[in-house]
């Protein structure tokens, strides 16, 4: 594997541990995600089917546009969110780590998402690599994002039902006791 | 609801993307941001407690 798909394996770590990180959160912590947190959840998915298509088709400035697009949401996502609570005496939703809350994280990570995809883009040799068959590392990673995101498709249906979800999600509604 | 379809709309992306074909994985992406998008729009339109 060339060094250029290397990079968008390592990305799909890195993307795995994010959604691992959160979905952490939620067990551990107790804390259910807000709509807008699970919406940066989202673009943080939707952030790695850029480096799948790299890694299985051949990397290709389209497929890094589509990592771009869904980090340019995610960051105008998070954005929202840090102004919702930016007002002196808001303590913000959920915990805070290291001084400061995930949706402030996201919005962080999605810039840094920007910065690192429009580097790649610099090296444009890799472009004219022919796709080489995915070894085990990638196809871990593959999996790992993915199975990550069926675990949020069980979440989520646990927490909101077959309803609308709720602003400020407390408790799983599909395993309230009628 | 809608965030549980959005979740599976990606899986299903993710895996055309890596075991189907190129311009179904493109389409299905282009779908799933577009409502992922709507959604967002949705819940930016709600009215604001705010209290002062």
């Amino acid at each position: 594997m060339t060094l250029a798909l290397t990079l968008n394996a390592l990305g799909l770590y890195g993307i795995a541990a994010v959604l691992a990180g959160a979905f952490a959160a939620q067990i551990i912590l107790g804390e259910l995600p807000c709509p807008l947190c699970m919406l940066q959840r989202i673009q943080f998915a939707l952030l790695a089917v850029g480096p799948m298509l790299n890694l299985r088709h051949g990397a290709r400035p389209s497929h890094y546009a589509l990592s771009l697009l869904a980090a340019c949401a995610g960051a105008a996502f998070a954005t929202r969110q840090v102004l919702l609570h930016i007002l002196p005496g808001d303590a913000g939703y959920g915990s805070a780590l290291f001084g400061y809350h995930y949706y402030t994280w996201a919005l962080v990570g999605f810039c840094l998402a920007i910065v690192l995809i429009a580097t790649m883009m610099v090296f444009d040799r890799h472009f004219r690599d022919e796709p080489p068959a995915p070894g085990a590392f990638a196809s871990v990673a593959v999996w790992l994002v993915i199975g990550l995101v069926v675990l949020n498709v069980v979440s989520t249906l646990l927490m909101c039902g077959f309803g609308a979800c709720a602003d400020d999600p407390v408790a799983y509604e599909m395993l309230k006791r009628r | 609801m809608e965030f549980t379809a959005l979740f599976l709309a990606i899986a299903v992306t993710m895996i055309a993307a890596w075991r189907g074909s190129r311009p179904l994985a493109l389409t299905l992406f282009g779908l799933t941001l577009a409502a992922s998008v709507a959604t967002y729009l949705h819940h930016a339109t709600d009215a604001l407690k705010l209290s002062f």
